[in-house]
């Protein structure tokens, strides 16, 4: 299959640095698939699953917010976080989790309860993907 | 004579304690400044790259409200600093340019770092003092991005409530572990179109659209460029105290030289005095 380079940056490094077959992100406007020879492209990610193919088989991954950028075959990401699903800490997603909705029903509305909405997305991602 | 014997000796006792502290210091400062500055160049490639995009996103032109330019009644200057003093000029370097920048406006401030929240939150400032609105007193205690939620989101609220018209960030710029460089930067509204930046193609599909995707990225953005900014200050404040801490640590070398050179003499000329007294004793008696 044809292959594109794909870059995932994070402001802890560089994620992810090399060749994919297929690459699927949540933007703001649903799922995107990307395959070799893609139109130049731009959109804002979401909090949400991702899957990239190589040599013939997916890895999933979460990706939380960010930009997507396709241009000349090179596909970038910059994405406040960004792990493997098999990296992710269950347990730590499950109490953030908890934080999360425990912070959401003492404030009601403002700016900590979007914190902790945003939170809860998060967490609720890391489970989805690691299908717990 | 004994007395200033015992006087040289003390000097030299407390100065070498001093440095064992300072050695200390500097020895601390080294290892977090090597971490720190590890950090830094990771974090690099994704703040250059999210600020390019933005910049050619914006040079495309919308009429997002994080673009327009507005009469400036407020500004927000988030301050960056470190948590303590003994780091050279370093502190002070960050609240000249602040203070330099913030002239004949109409200043409001978030303060990081310690040294920053004590810095703004002084007493007796007149009428036209800029005004603490936000602090988040250490960091060091920025570990990841989303450390910054709070205040970026704090600061978005400012600016699109109409409560701050434009938003700078006063950081210092970690160039290498011998130089730093207080640095001013503009956060909001972005500049827009900059000649000469090489922009995405034509052909580009903005899904939805540029506004869209611009308005939905910026709150990453300034959460990243804050997060940058923290990066490089805490990298550039070990630098400057590991600078300080080894200029310190020279000075005290060079007066334990010193003192011990005057020690040395002035226990000689007390034993040559002793030896003197003695003998003239000597003479004395034997003269009887």
């Amino acid at each position: 299959m044809a292959e594109f380079v794909l870059t995932i940056l994070t402001p802890d490094g560089a994620f992810f640095e090399g060749p994919a077959e297929h690459a699927v992100f949540r933007t703001t406007e649903g799922d995107v698939g990307i395959l070799a020879g893609h139109a130049d492209y731009i959109a804002a990610l979401i909090s949400g699953p991702m899957k990239v193919k190589r040599q013939g088989s997916f890895r999933r991954g979460a990706v939380h917010g960010g930009v997507l950028k396709v241009h000349d075959n090179k596909v970038t990401v910059l994405a406040s976080a960004c792990e493997w699903a098999d990296e992710i800490d269950v347990e730590r997603a499950r109490r953030a989790e908890q934080q999360a909705r425990e912070q959401m029903a003492v404030y009601t509305s403002g700016k900590e309860f979007d914190l902790a909405q945003a939170k809860l997305k998060r967490a609720l991602t890391r489970l989805r993907v690691t299908g717990a | 004579m004994a007395g200033g014997m015992k006087g040289i000796k003390q000097r030299i006792k407390s100065v070498r304690s001093t440095m064992q502290i300072t050695k200390a210091m500097e020895l601390v400062a080294s290892s977090k400044l090597r971490r720190a500055k590890e950090r830094v160049e990771r974090s690099r490639p994704y703040f250059e790259g999210m600020a390019a995009l933005m910049n050619s996103i914006g040079a495309k032109g919308n009429d997002s409200v994080y673009l327009r330019q507005r009469p400036v009644k407020h500004s927000l200057f988030i301050v960056m600093a470190g948590d303590r003093g003994l780091a050279g000029g370093y502190n002070s370097g960050a609240f000249k340019l602040a203070r330099q920048a913030m002239e004949g406006k109409n200043a409001l401030v978030f303060a990081v770092g310690r040294k920053a929240v004590e810095e703004y939150s002084k007493e007796g400032r007149g009428p036209g003092a800029p005004r603490l609105l936000h602090t988040l007193p250490e960091i060091a205690g920025v570990q990841t991005a989303s450390d910054l939620d709070e205040l970026a989101s704090l600061a978005l609220q400012y600016y699109t409530d109409g409560e701050a018209d434009e938003v700078y960030v006063v950081y210092t710029r970690f160039l290498n572990s011998l130089h730093q460089k207080p640095t001013l930067q503009k956060l909001l509204p972005l500049a827009g179109a900059q000649d000469g930046e090489e922009g995405p193609g034509e052909l580009t599909i903005y899904d939805p659209s540029p506004g869209a995707v611009f308005d939905a990225v910026i709150p990453e953005y300034v959460k990243g460029i804050l997060f940058g900014a923290a990066c490089e200050s805490f990298a550039s404040e070990q630098g400057a105290r590991r600078t300080a801490m080894e200029s310190a640590n020279d000075n005290a070398k060079e007066m334990i030289e010193t003192l011990s050179l005057h020690y040395n003499r002035a226990r000689q000329s007390a034993i040559t005095q002793e030896i003197t007294e003695i003998v003239a004793g000597a003479n004395a008696s034997r003269g009887e």
